[in-house]
């Protein structure tokens, strides 16, 4: 039992960190979706965006260290994201409040011009990103070689995730959010500007995607195609933590990278499909996910 | 014959024969029908990369024979799809261009599932195909096809030409990491059993399932179970992101690593580093020897500003493959299916010719080019930033034959193969 609990330890903290950043993945999708109810499938190219921005920044010469340049990285190119995904609400605008489907489509459009813009901009060969000394190496953590990496990317996805909650909750433009996800309508008639809302959800939600690209950067390589990999399991945590629930996305994707991390080091072959079939049986029992509101049809 | 009758015949053939005269340029030019190679080559997925560079040497090899007039005095057309490492796609692609874009022949293959989906189509239609990247062991084996030539060294070639070494070298306890997809089966199933015949023992063998891109489960595993080796059968993208994630965790000093074979493409832009451990290639385009010079300035030639500055082994491969099949053609003096796999059965490939140590032959109970095999490793005195192999030994091809191909390899007969010709 000991040794089984020595053995398993390690894999859990991993799938832990491995969840952290899923979740993370997740969470600029999961603010769109919830407020604006646009499955945006560009999520991933705005996640490779991202990758691909701070990969310039960091190649320009400022004269200035790889620590500053890659602080500047972190800023600017989920800023750089934010105005793209301005961009893409601008020209979503005629697809509100039509068959869902016309948003679906038009993102879905907008992400393969991305990626083909990616690709016309950057080649279609992988690009590294480089990070400063002090984040690369590996360290010992119980008795394992653990890369420091991963524990920035942790850390940063925890920190993201507070402070993202922190502004949802401590904010009035947070409230106004939330009350724009609650009900657009009454939100509209006590005079805030909806069309303005929209617009800073959006770009938020892209900058989220830009952050969550840039911190994965280095573990998963920037490629054209490699938003492909994130906007999956980010749909996926999102509809197993209920559509708009911000803890039940942390947590589903907690979940998710649990299972991942414990079913690789077991039974790998189904690790990357243990995420699927977790959402089919959570799915089953519960069809709204983990902390989806009741529908009137449940009533 | 009445007028009335005489003008409708003259009707109805202009009215085919006025389309038919607009829609082929070839026609209106009054030149022969040009020859079309299908390029069934992956742009995307997880072989994309390496798709992409393979199109790129099939493209050079069409290009150099349509400025010596095309073959047989046709013009030849290349028509690229697609495969999206998909088997599915991969059957799709072959098929439409078949039977559709009427295309003579097609080339290309990545990843082994799809090469055999295109295989298939191939044989059903009688067309011939060359598999040209793709080195699952049942590509020649257990899938062979009448139709079919495999043009990439295989699993089991690359591993006899590493595994009793790095037994000796490195230890006896090996750990096995393998993509879960044919290629990956194949290849870890001949080091499983070239590592038991040569004393040693597999502690245990980690699927990797396609498309992963977090590998912490599989290196921590890996440190829980305390190998001396550990061969890799891992492709593509999965490996560019396995290659960084163990240099992070300076995982490549934990344990001798033997990564079957390295495609250029994988752990081009990587850094020197990235090439760690024992890897197996099929050319180099470092090598001392006659033709390479030319053939690299030609690349940055005709491809100039490329990312990838200097060509590799899966370029190499789809030039030298589109390059035989066209010169096969032009001995044959014809594109029927049946003279051209005779031209190419038992086939031999002069050293020089193909840039490499050892002559090279298609073996005709197989259909796969037997050819030198080269070990290399990470170089640590780099003579320009692209020099990031340092290349250990070449394995002449008849020590490192696949003894279990010709066992596993039923092909149909030319009788029973479909008669094809374009």
């Amino acid at each position: 039992m000991t040794e089984l609990a020595a053995n398993l330890t390690p894999h859990l903290l991993n799938g832990v960190s491995l969840g952290l950043m899923f979740a993370l993945i997740a969470l600029g999708f999961m603010l769109i979706v919830g407020v604006m109810e646009v499955i945006n499938l560009a999520h991933g190219s705005l996640f490779a965006l991202g990758a691909y921005f701070a990969v310039f920044i960091m190649g320009l010469n400022l004269g200035v260290g790889i620590e500053a340049r890659y602080a500047l990285a972190f800023v600017l190119a989920p800023l750089g994201v934010a105005l793209v995904g301005m961009l893409l609400e601008v020209t979503m605008r005629r697809t509100y409040g039509k068959d869902p489907l016309y948003g679906l489509l038009l993102t879905f459009g907008a992400a393969l011009v991305l990626e083909e813009m990616i690709r016309l901009a950057w080649g279609s060969g992988e690009k590294q990103l480089a990070v400063p000394p002090e984040l690369s190496g590996a360290m010992l953590l119980g008795g394992f070689i653990y890369s420091k990496y991963r524990l920035y990317a942790s850390g940063a996805a925890v920190s993201l995730i507070l402070l993202l909650w922190l502004f949802l909750e401590k904010t009035p433009y947070g409230a106004m959010i939330k009350a724009g996800a609650h009900d657009s309508e009454m939100v509209r008639a006590l005079g805030i500007n909806l069309t303005r809302l929209r617009l800073f959800v959006f770009a938020l939600g892209a900058a989220l995607a830009a952050l969550a690209g840039i911190v994965l950067a280095p573990i998963w390589g920037v490629r054209p195609h490699v938003g492909v990999d994130a906007v999956v399991p980010a749909f996926l945590i999102i509809v197993l933590g209920g559509i708009g629930s911000f803890w039940g996305a942390v947590l589903a994707g907690i979940l998710v990278g649990i299972v991942v991390a414990v079913t690789g080091a077991y039974a790998s072959e189904w690790s990357l499909l243990s995420m699927y079939l977790l959402l089919i049986a959570l799915v089953t029992w519960r069809a709204r996910g983990l902390f989806g509101k009741k529908t009137v049809l449940e009533n | 014959m009445k007028r009335r009758k005489l003008l409708q015949m003259l009707a109805a053939g202009s009215a085919f024969y006025g389309p038919w005269k607009v829609h082929h340029a070839w026609a209106q030019a009054g030149q022969k029908k040009p020859l079309v190679i299908g390029l069934t080559m992956d742009a995307s997925g997880q072989f994309g990369a390496s798709g992409t560079s393979e199109r790129m040497g099939a493209l050079q090899a069409i290009r150099e024979f349509n400025e010596k007039g095309g073959v047989l005095g046709r013009p030849i057309e290349a028509l690229h799809i697609d495969t999206e490492t998909t088997p599915a796609t991969g059957s799709r692609v072959a098929e439409r261009m078949v039977t559709r874009n009427e295309v003579a022949f097609l080339i290309g293959g990545l990843n082994s599932g799809v090469a055999n989906a295109i295989g298939q189509v191939a044989q059903k239609y009688g067309i011939v195909y060359f598999n040209s990247n793709s080195s699952s062991p049942t590509e020649s084996g257990r899938d062979c096809k009448r139709v079919k030539f495999v043009w990439d060294g295989n699993g089991t070639n690359f591993a006899q030409a590493i595994v009793k070494n790095a037994i000796k070298v490195n230890g006896g306890n090996w750990a096995l990491l393998t993509n879960d997809y044919i290629w990956g089966h194949n290849t870890s199933k001949a080091t499983r059993e070239l590592v038991v015949k040569n004393g040693g023992r597999v502690v245990d063998e980690l699927m990797v399932p396609q498309g992963t891109r977090d590998f912490s489960t599989f290196l921590l595993k890996l440190q829980q179970m305390k190998p001396q080796v550990v061969a890799a059968a891992v492709g593509g993208d999965d490996f560019r992101a396995m290659r960084q994630q163990v240099l992070q965790t300076k995982l490549d000093r934990q344990f001798a690593w033997v990564n079957n074979q390295q495609d250029w493409e994988d752990v081009y832009g990587l850094g020197a580093e990235a090439a760690f451990g024992v890897f197996g290639t099929t050319w180099y385009y470092r090598f001392d020897l006659p033709g390479v010079k030319e053939f690299v300035e030609k690349y940055k030639k005709t491809y100039p500003g490329m990312q990838v500055k200097n060509p590799g082994n899966t370029y190499y491969n789809g030039y030298m493959a589109t390059r035989e099949l066209l010169r096969c053609v032009e001995e044959a003096g014809s594109t029927n299916n049946i003279a051209i796999i005779k031209k190419l059965e038992g086939r031999k490939m002069s050293a020089r010719d193909r840039m490499q140590h050892h002559d090279a032959w298609i073996d005709p109970a197989t259909h796969q080019v037997q050819q030198t095999i080269y070990m290399a490793t990470y170089n640590d005195k780099p003579a320009e930033p692209d020099d990031i192999f340092k290349i250990l030994s070449q394995v002449p091809p008849a020590e490192i034959v696949d003894p279990d191909a010709p066992k596993a390899c039923k092909m149909a007969s030319y009788q029973e193969t479909p008669s094809y010709e374009q």
